[in-house]
């Protein structure tokens, strides 16, 4: 049983317009429980469009998308999964607390449950003392991650990330790349997640997806053989190293030909 | 000092400022303006400044400590403030209604997209209806509808009209807001398998208040007109509005007692007002002060 099984799925946005974007063509994915899995590629070649097929938000144009033996649609109603986005998207008129409460509330969990989980999170994100504060009167790079405490709240089985580091500084990343991955190999979740930085999608994962434009699709998939007990010192591994080299090399051949020869565009390189 | 008690202070100062300010005009006015009128090709296009048309402001202020009719023991401003208490409950049983129907329409047309399709054209031209012309239909009501028992009584004739007006803006403002919510916050309750009506109160109606208060300030100036209309044009009994037109027939041989009416249906108006304004401040007390990037 894979935990995301994507089949001949295609994503055709305003079919027969003169507007018409091929944004995913003949996508096969799978997706195995508690497997960590990046997807990475240049601006524009459907990643995020991938994940929101996955996360039922758009339906494919073609193609099977099963999430836990389910559809897609079935799964999310069961509400499987958490959901990070590129942008935080939280609400004004919440506190942080009840930001990270949100989805435990539309889960029926009681109050105390959801008081205490909300801390519970709040100290994973390293914010305890934000719980009362608006998400205005916050960072962006805070409010990301109160984002993404949200989206781990319900301890989903299945996680949904959309550069959800991106606003980050470069030390709060690292950091809750390292928080991200205890907390999954602890409740075992599976996660796919969309990045553009190639250090970060290595370091996470067991597999790196590597998609290119116009029409969107896979182009390569990278093991990474760096084991499940990955810490701070596995970014000096050669095994690292050679993931990073592996995904540059399997990016070059995705620019498209605007692109200038040699940089990918859209892809970090830190 | 919060900066919340320094805003109300500034406003209030601001407000009395600018009273005082039209006190001034009015009587910069009378000193230098014609005394019967400017007329160009005998078109009036300058009001009187005698004391006939425009009484002094001490003569009106004056007004409201004497009798209300020569020999009573009532003065004045106690029987304006009861007319102006008697129409303020009106406007306020009318803006609940035109509330609750506005919103309710709103909802509605958030809703079903047919709905909102067939339903606001018709309300766009209901405002067209002058009101003068329906009042006395719906104040022909008073007395004689019946439904199951409950006699239509003729103030609610009033608080109707009132909430005739004040629907509709709290209609369009409610709905322009309901689909304010942006369109990532959508997906995110989407993603939660939330159903529509938790997304409707968890999501929209947050979202839609900054929206919601300055419509609802209009609806509530708008029940006032309304009230106040329907009282004038049919001259129900009680109210500011039956003040007006009575005190309004004596307008020659005694100026001032008129305005004594009308300020006080303003300050009916003011008074409808501030309720949204604290309602408003106390709603957007926990929003974004200034927009950030
Ligand atoms: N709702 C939509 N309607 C029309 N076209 C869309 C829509 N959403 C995405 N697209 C198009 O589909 C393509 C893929 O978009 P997508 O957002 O999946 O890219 P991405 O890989 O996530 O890019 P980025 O790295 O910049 O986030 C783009 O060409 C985009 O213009
Ligand atoms: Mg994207």
């Amino acid at each position: 049983m894979s935990a995301v099984n994507v089949q001949g799925a295609s994503k055709i946005f305003n079919q027969g317009t003169p507007k018409q974007v091929d944004a995913l063509v003949d996508v096969n994915l799978t997706v195995e429980p508690g497997e960590f899995v990046s997807l990475i590629g240049p601006s524009g070649c459907g990643k995020s469009t991938l994940l929101r097929l996955i996360a039922n938000l758009l339906e494919p144009t073609t193609g099977e998308i099963t999430v836990n033996s389910k559809t897609a649609s079935q799964s999310r109603l069961d509400q499987d999964y958490g959901m990070a986005f590129q942008q935080a998207g939280l609400f004004d008129w919440r506190t942080v607390a009840k930001n990270i409460e949100l989805p435990l509330e539309l889960k029926g969990w009681d109050k105390a449950k959801r008081a205490a989980r909300a801390k519970e999170m709040l100290e994973l994100v390293k914010l305890p003392e934000f719980a009362d504060m608006y998400p205005w009167q916050l960072s962006g790079g805070m409010q990301q991650r109160i984002a993404i405490a949200r989206a781990l709240a319900a301890h989903p089985p299945l996680l949904l990330m959309d550069e959800p580091f991106g606003a980050l500084d470069e030390m709060t990343r690292e950091y809750m790349q390292g928080e991200l991955l205890r907390i999954c190999s602890e409740t075992k979740t599976t996660v796919v997640f969309v990045t553009h930085s190639i250090p970060e999608a290595v370091y996470l994962s067991n597999r790196v997806v590597v998609m290119s434009p116009r029409p969107g699709r896979i182009t390569e998939v990278i093991n990474v053989s760096l084991g499940s007990n990955r810490t701070e010192d596995t970014r000096g591994a050669d095994e690292f190293f050679k993931g990073i080299t592996a995904v540059r090399e399997a990016l070059r051949g995705t620019h498209d030909d605007h692109a200038n020869a040699g940089a990918v565009r859209g892809v970090e390189d830190r | 000092m919060s900066p919340l008690a320094r805003r109300s202070i500034y406003r209030t100062s601001m407000f009395v400022l600018s009273v005082v300010l039209v006190g001034v005009l009015w009587e910069l006015y009378k000193l230098i303006g014609p005394e019967d009128g400017g007329k160009i090709f005998g078109a009036a296009v300058l009001p009187r400044s005698n004391d006939t048309a425009m009484p002094h402001i001490w003569s009106m202020l004056s007004r409201y400590g004497r009798p209300e009719v020569r020999g009573s023991d009532r003065q004045i401003w106690s029987v304006v403030l009861a007319g102006a208490w008697y129409s303020f409950r009106l406007s306020v049983a009318g803006f609940a209604i035109g509330a609750t129907i506005g919103v309710g329409l709103s909802v509605l047309m958030a809703r079903f997209k047919m709905v909102e399709r067939g339903l606001l054209p018709y309300l766009v031209v209901s405002q067209t209806v002058p009101l003068i012309a329906l009042a006395p239909l719906i104040v022909s009501w008073g007395g004689k509808v019946n439904i199951l028992g409950f006699t239509w009584p003729k103030w609610l004739s009033a608080a109707v009209l009132g909430a005739f007006l004040a629907f509709f803006p709290i209609a369009v403002g409610t709905l322009r807001g309901l689909a304010s919510a942006p369109s990532a916050s959508l997906e995110l309750m989407s993603s939660y398998a939330a159903s529509w009506k938790q997304t409707l109160f968890k999501l929209r109606f947050p979202a839609a208040i900054p929206f919601m208060v300055p419509a609802f300030k209009l609806g509530a100036s708008g029940a006032v007109v309304g009230v106040v209309v329907a009282e004038i044009s049919t001259g129900l009994k009680g109210g500011i509005g039956r003040l007006i037109i009575e005190y309004a027939r004596e307008a020659t041989g005694d100026p001032a007692k008129v305005f004594t009416a009308v300020f006080g249906a303003a300050a009916l108006g003011l008074a409808m007002a501030g309720f949204v304004a604290i309602s408003d401040v106390l709603l957007m007390r926990n929003r974004p002060k200034e927009t950030t990037t």
